[in-house]
């Protein structure tokens, strides 16, 4: 029988941290957000001349800023409505620590876990921007560039967000893999092909969200459960 | 009774009772939740954790705010600077017993609890 009683609890800071996660919202709002941006992206290098063409960069790149600076108020008007009428609020993590740079460079260890904090931006925005990035000073880009990328772009989400209030599950990560080898057999038009790791993580966010979503709010109805009582 | 161990009547008792406690501990990581979580997390009741509050916030260690998240009314409780300060004090205080009691059962300090010998059998009782 496996000892329970080994594993470290987690603190009440990152157990505040894990429920910004728990229905799900994130995951949807930041996959939906590549999933705009990209199409919009797409949209302007099937019909603009080529010249201008490396302004859909420009495009999404406003989407990645949108989220930086507006996905925590997105998320709480979403939260207001969804959440915390069925589940409670609890003040929202800091997505970023103001004393980020400074730990890093004083190679000081970990925050205290007692703090409230997430490194979702960090872990998962920033990861998937950095895939989208690489290829753009190539034209056209090469063909083993998508089958390649999603792989990588799996490792580093599962590993980078292994320890971290929101784990990918390892199989999740194998599906985003696996659909970079969809592009081997399947011909994919240049245009698309810088862009393609950005939908093709849009769409797995989405359906991640989306399933923690229904999953939440059917263990969750609203008004919430008789009291003192888990659901 | 040894130093250490009678640090334990020095204890905060309104922090020391579990209910309380959980409350504390659950306030300290998060900064400030509402009514609905914290009844979910400590498995409380809506008049059990009602009285708790109310406990707290008399004492001035707990802050109670009626806020509006959109247009969803909410009840959120933060730990003020007198209850973080009464935290710490009593979680201080508490790690220092419990660390003395686990040195001394590891051999690691001689002068732990003092052994009560029994009572000889000639020796009048002074209880009824």
């Amino acid at each position: 029988m496996k000892d329970d009683s080994v594993r470290p609890m987690p603190s009440p800071g990152q157990r505040a941290a894990s429920y910004w996660f728990v229905d799900g919202l994130p995951d949807l709002v930041f996959g939906l957000m590549l999933l705009i941006f990209g199409a919009l992206g797409l949209w302007w290098r099937i019909h603009v001349p080529k010249p201008w063409m490396k302004f859909d960069l420009l495009l999404i790149g406003t989407g990645f800023c949108l989220v930086l600076w507006k996905g925590h108020e997105i998320l709480d008007f979403l939260k207001s409505r969804l959440t915390y009428p069925r589940t409670g609020y609890v003040q929202p993590p800091e997505e970023f620590e103001r004393t980020d740079v400074l730990t890093t460079l004083s190679l000081k260890p970990e925050p205290p876990v007692s703090q409230n904090v997430t490194h979702f931006a960090k872990r998962t925005v920033w990861v998937v921007f950095l895939s989208f990035l690489i290829p753009l000073n190539q034209d056209p880009v090469p063909r083993w560039f998508v089958p390649l990328a999603m792989p990588v772009l799996a490792v580093a989400l599962y590993a980078l967000n292994r320890n971290a209030e929101r784990p990918y599950r390892w199989w999740s990560a194998l599906i985003l893999a696996l659909t970079g080898l969809v592009s081997l057999w399947v011909e994919i038009p240049p245009l698309l092909q810088p862009l393609l790791p950005l939908l093709l993580a849009g769409v797995w966010l989405t359906a991640q969200g989306l399933v923690t979503l229904v999953r939440y709010l059917r263990a969750n109805p609203y008004p919430p459960a008789p009291e003192g009582v888990r659901t | 009774m040894t130093q250490r161990i009678q640090e334990i009547s020095q204890l905060d008792r309104l922090i020391h009772e579990p209910a309380r406690l959980a409350i504390m501990l659950l306030l300290g990581g998060v900064g400030e939740a509402d009514f609905l979580y914290l009844q979910r997390e400590g498995g409380f009741t809506q008049g059990n954790l009602s009285g708790h509050l109310a406990k707290l916030e008399e004492a001035g260690y707990v802050a109670i705010e009626k806020k509006f998240k959109g247009k969803v009314p909410l009840t959120v409780c933060s730990l003020t600077g007198k209850g973080k300060a009464a935290f710490a004090q009593y979680a201080n205080r508490m790690l220092r017993v419990l660390q003395h009691r686990l040195a001394w059962q590891s051999g690691a300090i001689d002068s732990g609890p003092p052994v009560i010998p029994p009572a000889s059998p000639g020796v009048p009782h002074d209880g009824p």
